[in-house]
């Protein structure tokens, strides 16, 4: 089949990757070049926190997360970068006067999913057996089946797969101003496909009703004198802050979460939480250098789930908001088998 | 019960408007928009507090916060805009003025903060802060602590409602300090008295209104628990009965067991035995 995409964001790649294994041929838009920054998947941490994140999600999201957790190291097999996968388990931890909120934590995954009463919770000899490096915290849970997806990686890997294959055309700098019923409208120029996604996330926004932008922002830092080897995430009365080891040190720390469509910088106020965060975490961030700050909006719907919708040759994903990475592959899944590949 | 409470239809007035629910519901936490609107009809609360502070920050030529805010208004119920994330009188009065603005309304909760961790009130800045916005033509609900010359200091420079916390914010340690509640209570019988913060457990607002307070503002209580839906309705039922209980008159504490059947066939002296 001919197949057009709009939106090449993670969905879109995810989408893409999908549908040449099924030997179709596809034609991509983008409103940003192959490896520009303004996707929100660029901006992500790629946590496959498949538990963590019920914290204060509908328990649907343990479901699809725990599929694209067997989906991902196909996709990134096929994009070359099998090595950008980890799953060794994240942390959970709080300082001293927060641990009520580990208790909180626990009970509300409990209260969703059975299978979180299998979670442990570690004592200090055990978690610095794992993580060294966390020694100063005497308690913590750990989740084995926990993981990351190396977001910039995947988002720099698939844009060259993408770009040299064959069965794609890549349109970049190209605003898409409508789908429908197999065309899509680029400057009152209709393409026309057997089938069209959109993928575009907020760039959707004038054709899919109560879409709206959470504003996040997430720092970029190297620590060489942290070696935190886990995804670590430290829970607090006000606000949730992780830690995702990258290579060679390099640390992604985010990420705020603020309801408001504004991709201004990241505000001082963030900032500070954030680092004083972290700081207080491992001394050893007091040194650390910040190589970036990145500020992008989730885009995200009324119920914060993710959402399918078919028309007539028409299937429109969205809505993945803070779970993009942990939900892309088995919502993309699950929208081909209902769709166009039924 | 429900019959009862309609058949009374106990009405009452804040801010020159006339309400029938007594709790007053925060927007924050919540697992998601739609959650939190369903919490919110459920609740049957007639004002919600939102906070702007934060949002409506950075990028002006953006959309800022304003699908949330209409998600808000939306609902159809009073908004009560916070200054929350204030840190002085003057960031206060900044964040008031901008939200007349957004949300179209001299209501404000006036929250300036002392302390970053446990975001205890800042006394001196709020008083300071009440002051001004009163002359700026503010309906001001100030948060403040249990402290009956705060109060006091409140009610000199012309607040109307004062709402005093229960505990710390987020904390769901309930009443703390209920003396100082009943103190205020009785010194300021004109004042509507609110109880911000603090608030855990529906048996905890159903206290408040039994001391006489004229409402509960709460937000954790219901967006953190497992099912906020169902725990808003529990608020509901609670901050009725509490209201109930009040205007019913509770009867007063008594220092020994008192039967309230004569317990016939047991001779006097037997009957104080143990």
């Amino acid at each position: 089949m001919n197949i057009g995409i709009a939106g090449i964001g993670l969905v879109g790649r995810v989408l893409a990757l999908n549908l040449l294994r099924q030997g179709h041929t596809l034609t991509l838009f983008d409103e940003d070049a192959a490896y520009g920054d303004k996707a929100a998947g660029m901006t992500a941490a790629g946590m496959l926190a498949v538990f963590a994140e019920l914290e204060s999600a509908e328990s649907v999201i343990f479901e699809h997360g725990n599929r694209s957790i067997v989906l991902w190291p196909d996709l990134l097999e096929q994009v070359g970068i099998s090595d950008a996968y980890q799953q060794t388990g994240s942390i959970i931890t709080a300082h001293p006067q927060d641990y009520n909120e580990l208790d909180h934590f626990i009970e509300t995954l409990k209260s969703k999913v059975p299978e979180a009463s299998e979670i442990k919770l570690l004592d200090r000899r055990e978690l610095t057996q794992l993580e060294p490096d966390l020694a100063q915290h005497a308690k913590a849970f750990f989740i084995p089946q926990e993981g990351q997806v190396d977001a910039q990686r995947f988002m720099q890997a698939s844009s060259y797969y993408l770009m040299r294959h064959d069965k794609v055309k890549w349109h970049q700098n190209t605003k898409v101003s409508d789908i429908s019923s197999g065309s899509i409208v680029i400057e009152k120029k209709v393409h026309h496909f057997d089938w069209v996604f959109d993928a575009r996330g907020l760039g959707a926004n004038e054709q899919v009703e109560n879409l709206r932008g959470v504003r996040g922002e997430v720092l970029w830092l190297d620590a060489p004198e942290v070696n935190i080897t886990r995804p670590t995430r430290m829970l607090h009365p006000r606000y949730k802050i992780y830690i995702v080891p990258r290579e060679n040190n390099r640390y992604v720390i985010g990420a705020t979460e603020i309801e408001s469509e504004d991709k201004s910088s990241v505000s001082v106020r963030s900032s500070l939480e954030l680092l004083s965060a972290v700081y207080s975490m491992h001394s050893g961030f007091g040194e650390a250098r910040i190589v970036k700050m990145l500020t992008n909006c989730r885009p995200t719907l009324r119920d914060n789930l993710p959402k399918i919708e078919h028309g007539e040759k028409t299937t429109r994903i969205n809505g993945l908001y803070r779970h993009g990475y942990l939900l892309a592959p088995a919502i993309v899944e699950k929208a081909l088998k209902e769709g166009v590949l039924k | 019960m429900t019959k009862f409470i309609e058949a009374q239809a106990d009405t009452w007035e804040i801010g020159g408007k006339t309400l029938n629910s007594r709790l007053l519901i925060g927007s924050a936490l919540y697992p998601s928009p739609a959650n939190m609107e369903e919490a919110i009809k459920i609740s049957g609360a007639q004002i919600v507090t939102v906070s702007l502070r934060r949002q409506a920050a950075g990028d002006t030529t953006s959309k800022g916060g304003n699908q949330f805010w209409d998600i808000i208004k939306s609902i159809g119920i009073e908004v009560l805009p916070n200054t929350a994330g204030s840190h002085s009188a003057k960031e206060a009065i900044t964040t008031a003025q901008m939200a007349r603005e957004v949300f179209g309304t001299n209501w404000v909760k006036l929250e300036v903060i002392g302390d970053q961790y446990n975001l205890q009130p800042d006394p001196f800045e709020t008083v300071k802060a009440a002051e001004i916005l009163i002359k700026e033509g503010f309906e001001v609900f100030p948060y403040t602590t249990d402290d009956l010359v705060v109060a006091k200091r409140l009610a000199d420079v012309g607040c109307k409602i004062i709402m005093p916390w229960g505990s710390m914010i987020g904390s769901g340690k309930g009443l703390m300090n209920p003396d100082n509640l009943l103190a205020i209570r009785k010194q300021f019988p004109e004042l509507k008295l609110i109880i911000d913060a603090g608030i855990g457990k529906p048996s905890h607002a159903t206290q408040a209104m039994e001391l006489g307070y004229d409402g509960v503002l709460l937000n954790s209580a219901i967006a953190l628990a497992q099912d906020p839906v169902k725990m808003a309705d529990a608020f509901r039922v609670s901050v009725e009965a509490g209201r109930l209980g009040y205007e019913a008159g509770v009867m007063k504490e008594r220092e020994f067991a008192s039967p309230s059947t004569p317990t016939v066939g047991t001779p006097f002296w037997h009957q104080f035995k143990d």
